[in-house]
């Protein structure tokens, strides 16, 4: 790592730690919800931008997690911490299934059959009111029993360092490279060895349960869970996220959602018009920067300051 | 069964057809280690469709293909790559926005228990050999026509492979890196890599090979020693068309 | 019973009529632009939304509101084509089938939040066409709304396949759908068909939106299922082939609503029609992974 990225990450392992004792409630809750966008906008850049797999479904798998901790909380009496971890494993499981159902098809075909899924499982999850509570949603149990959102915080925190940190070793690492082999070329991928049916589940297992995660984090924490999570607006506002901070980096789909969410929160005087200012920035991102706005911005930051940074040292060294 | 080693590679009654028609009509044809074939035939004969059917890259509609011996049925690319049958494309496929050692870590990556920093040198060696080795870290989509060639051949070797089979590697090549091309064909062969080679150019075949097979409309027309092969009126005779 | 059945499968016929024209339109703009318009659906609804404000302000007789409503359709398709696809055309950009992918989810997204504002959450009714219902044989009966939909529906099919068929425009779509290249070598400016093929395939599903419009009423998320319905249908009719879409439309609009007739439970009817008609989708993926998109001419049949 070099130097700017390491300070960058001090400043912000810090910046984390404190964020509760700077804000309010309100804005805790913000950066609550922001970090659990964070980690579906970055599942969904692993899949899509890493693995070139461009599934509109992801958010079916949120819902695959969510209600899978909370059918198991309010029909079983499971406990949630256990639960979490059922729901995490379902959307796994589901995820390797539609990995596997949709390894024949690309591009368009793989993006409509993936919305198709997700959109069948809502529409599913609005019908079957006995066991679901239908589209009124249904209550989930709380996981922790505190007045305030700090250990919420800090556990989605962790949740989000794990997850991403796990993805970002898995990108750097041989697998990584065989997700963007077969995204570049399938045929010359399994020239090369490389297990192509193995690595497109794979890749769609691990994206899956990471969305499935933020579904079981996003059920006890709301304490109701709708089937509006898994609408169509809503990977919308994901993929919006994943694309401003740039599609293929997985810190810059974190700094997406952060940035989005917060922004979103910011105009809500204005209601309505923030939605359609997302809208507008995700067209205008893909429009006329197909690489996102924040990595790139950062990698020039970063050209920009590390010979200045060069230059303090040797000033220092003399 | 002659001398005890089974062929390489072996096609036996090997058939594909699109619609109706066979692009490969049972073909029976067998190579042996260490040999260096050269396998021509007028535009839609066959070749391609032939390599794609020996290297996994379509599925079989009659017929079988044994590798080393062994019936090789329903076993995916990956897999043949994984047996040492490497393969390059008439169109050259790499993977384009990655860079250039990038291309050639992945099949050496792909080989069980590789490790990174041997593969990494692996691959410099393979490079430095091709004439690739100061573009490393270029993307592979910025490099030249025929710098691709080249590259798609190096990321082939990656797999260390026992049999190669190349798509018209001369297409769209110049005379001097095609002088190139056959001297890295004929340095790898002494090496002991057995190489199934398509072309039109014929000369360049020629210069090459020490056994040709012909196919025509998915048959194998001819297959002999270079000098008989090319006194075969069949042969001919498919090539002027009538 | 057999009228209840009977009834939704005058239903399923309507629904399968305005299917027909979404899903033509989306055909079209794939066969050219080489695109699947993932905002198709908010275009639809665009449509109707059109339709509502030229009878509500400006006064325009239902009837005629239709055709103004499928031209500002077309004229604003044309806009959001200049605007967002010329990206498509150029030699520089690279993946061209991911950019239209997000570039035109993420215009549905854009649309359908801006619906919200400017036509606000609550569903819309316009005017009908023609108050009350036809009375058929038995106990049938069915609203004029419903065969003004179909009649008009099927006349603009007709319209549009003249329009492919017979006019110097259509033969240069076709030309286009089939190569590019040739159709530039011959002289047809490409760069106009697009617009064209944009607009055309706009104008029709806004023609459904509007004609829809006095059965349904309107919303901003009326899009999402006749969106992901068109898929359906392009991907069962066989690309390209209009008459093939239009078998394929009007068969999965019968079947969707007799589907509905026969599910045991009549109160999820609704809610699953949709879901069948994806799940249809599913299967047909599942068994021709390329879809039917895999052929790239346009038949004009
Ligand atoms: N995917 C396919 N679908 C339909 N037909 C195909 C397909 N691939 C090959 N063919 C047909 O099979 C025949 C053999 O094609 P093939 O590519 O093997 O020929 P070839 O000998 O490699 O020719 P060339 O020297 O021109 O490369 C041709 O008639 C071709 O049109
Ligand atoms: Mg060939």
């Amino acid at each position: 790592m070099r130097a700017p990225d390491l300070a960058l990450v001090a400043v912000l392992a810090l910046l984390a730690a404190a964020f509760p004792f700077l804000v309010n409630a309100y804005w805790l809750h913000v950066m609550i919800i922001a970090m659990m966008f964070a980690i579906m906008a970055a599942s969904w850049s692993l899949l899509a931008g890493h693995a070139g797999q461009f599934s509109f479904g992801h958010m079916g798998f949120v819902s695959v997690g969510g209600y899978t901790a909370g059918l198991l909380a309010h029909f079983l009496g499971l406990p949630l911490p256990l639960g979490m971890l059922a729901g995490v494993l379902a959307a796994a499981l589901v995820g390797c299934i539609i990995g596997w159902t949709c390894l024949r098809m690309s591009g368009p075909y793989l993006a409509i059959f993936t919305m198709a899924f997700s959109e069948v499982l809502r529409i599913t999850i609005v019908t079957e009111v006995e066991v679901t509570g239908g589209a009124g949603g249904m209550s989930v149990p709380q996981l922790f029993h505190a007045r305030t959102d700090l250990p919420y915080y800090y556990l989605i925190l962790a949740l989000l360092v794990v997850s991403v940190g796990g993805m970002m070793l898995v990108v750097a690492s041989r697998w990584g490279l065989f997700f963007r082999a077969i995204r570049e070329n399938e045929q010359a991928a399994a020239a090369a060895g490389v297990k192509v049916t193995r690595f497109r589940i794979l890749a769609f297992a691990i994206a899956s349960s990471l969305a499935g995660l933020a579904g079981t984090f996003y059920a006890p924490y709301i304490g109701i869970l709708t089937p509006d999570i898994g609408s169509q607006d809503q990977m919308g506002l994901v993929v919006a996220m994943a694309i401003v901070g740039g599609m293929e980096s997985l810190p810059g789909a974190v700094a997406g959602a952060i940035s989005v969410e917060f922004l979103i929160q910011a105009l809500r005087s204005y209601g309505q018009w923030r939605l359609v200012l997302f809208g507008a920035l995700l067209l205008f991102t893909m429009r006329f920067a197909r690489n996102g706005l924040l990595a790139p911005a950062w990698l020039r930051l970063r050209s920009l300051a590390a010979p200045r940074a060069a230059a303090l040292a040797k000033e220092a060294v003399r | 069964m002659m001398n005890g080693t089974p062929p390489l590679i072996e096609a036996i009654g090997l058939a594909k057809h699109f619609g109706g028609i066979f692009a490969v009509d049972h073909l029976d044809f067998e190579v042996h280690a260490g040999e260096l074939v050269g396998l021509i035939g007028p535009n839609g004969s066959g070749k391609t469709t032939t390599i794609n059917l020996l290297t996994g890259h379509l599925r079989i509609d009659g017929g079988g293909v044994r590798v080393r011996g062994q019936p090789v049925a329903g076993l995916p690319a990956s897999g043949f790559a994984g047996l040492g049958v490497g393969r390059t494309f008439q169109i050259t496929q790499l993977f384009s926005r990655m860079s250039v050692l990038e291309n050639m870590l992945v099949p050496g990556l792909a080989r069980p228990h590789a490790h990174k920093t041997h593969v990494t040198r692996e691959a410099r060696r393979h490079l430095e050999f091709l004439g690739l080795a100061a573009l490393e870290s270029l993307a592979a989509k910025n490099l030249s026509g025929g710098q691709q060639k080249l590259l798609e051949l190096g990321r082939a070797l990656m797999l260390n492979p026992a049999l190669l089979f190349l798509d018209e590697p001369f297409a769209g090549v110049n005379p001097y890196l095609r002088d190139e091309i056959i001297r890295f064909v004929q340095t790898l062969h002494e090496e002991g890599r057995t190489f199934v080679i398509v072309d039109h150019d014929l000369d360049a075949i020629q210069r090459l090979v020490h056994r040709l097979v012909v196919m025509s409309r998915g048959k194998k027309i001819a297959d002999g020693p270079l000098a008989s092969v090319r006194e075969n009126q069949d042969v001919i005779k498919a090539y002027s068309g009538t | 019973m057999l009228d209840y059945i009977l009834i939704q499968a005058a239903n399923g016929l309507v629904i399968g009529v305005m299917f027909a024209l979404i899903a033509t339109g989306l055909t079209i703009i794939f066969s050219i632009l080489k695109i699947v318009n993932f905002a198709h659906g908010e275009i639809y609804m665009m449509g109707g939304y059109f339709g509502y404000y030229v009878i509500t302000l400006l006064g325009v007789p239902p009837f005629p509101a239709v055709l103004v409503a499928m031209a500002i359709t077309f004229l604003f398709s044309i806009g959001l084509e200049r605007g967002l696809l010329t990206p498509l055309y150029s030699p520089r950009i690279e993946r061209k089938a991911d950019y239209g992918i997000l570039i035109t989810f993420g215009l549905s997204v854009f649309l359908r939040n801006i619906a919200i504002i400017l036509f606000g959450p609550f569903p819309l009714r316009p005017p009908s066409f023609i108050e009350g219902s036809l009375a058929v044989f038995g106990g049938l009966m069915i609203s004029y709304d419903r065969l003004v939909a179909a009649g008009g529906g099927l006349l603009l099919l007709v319209a549009l396949i003249w329009f492919l068929n017979r006019t110097v425009w259509g033969q240069a779509l076709n030309a286009v759908s089939q190569s590019r290249e040739s159709a530039s070598i011959v002289g047809i400016n490409s760069e106009r068909m697009y617009m064209l093929a944009f607009g055309v395939g706009g104008a029709l599903a806004g023609g459904a939106g509007a004609l829809i419009a006095p059965i349904y009423s309107l919303s901003p998320s009326m899009g999402l299922v006749p969106d992901t319905q068109a898929f359906v249908i392009v991907i069962l009719g066989g690309l390209g082939s209009v008459s093939g879409t239009i078998i394929a439309a009007l068969l999965l609009g019968i079947s969707q609503n007799l589907f509905i007739a026969l599910l045991p439970d009549p109160s999820r009817g609704p809610s699953y029609a949709n879901a069948f008609g994806l799940f249809i989708m599913m299967l047909v993926l599942l068994f021709r992974p390329t879809g039917i998109f895999g052929r790239h001419a346009v038949a004009m049949d």
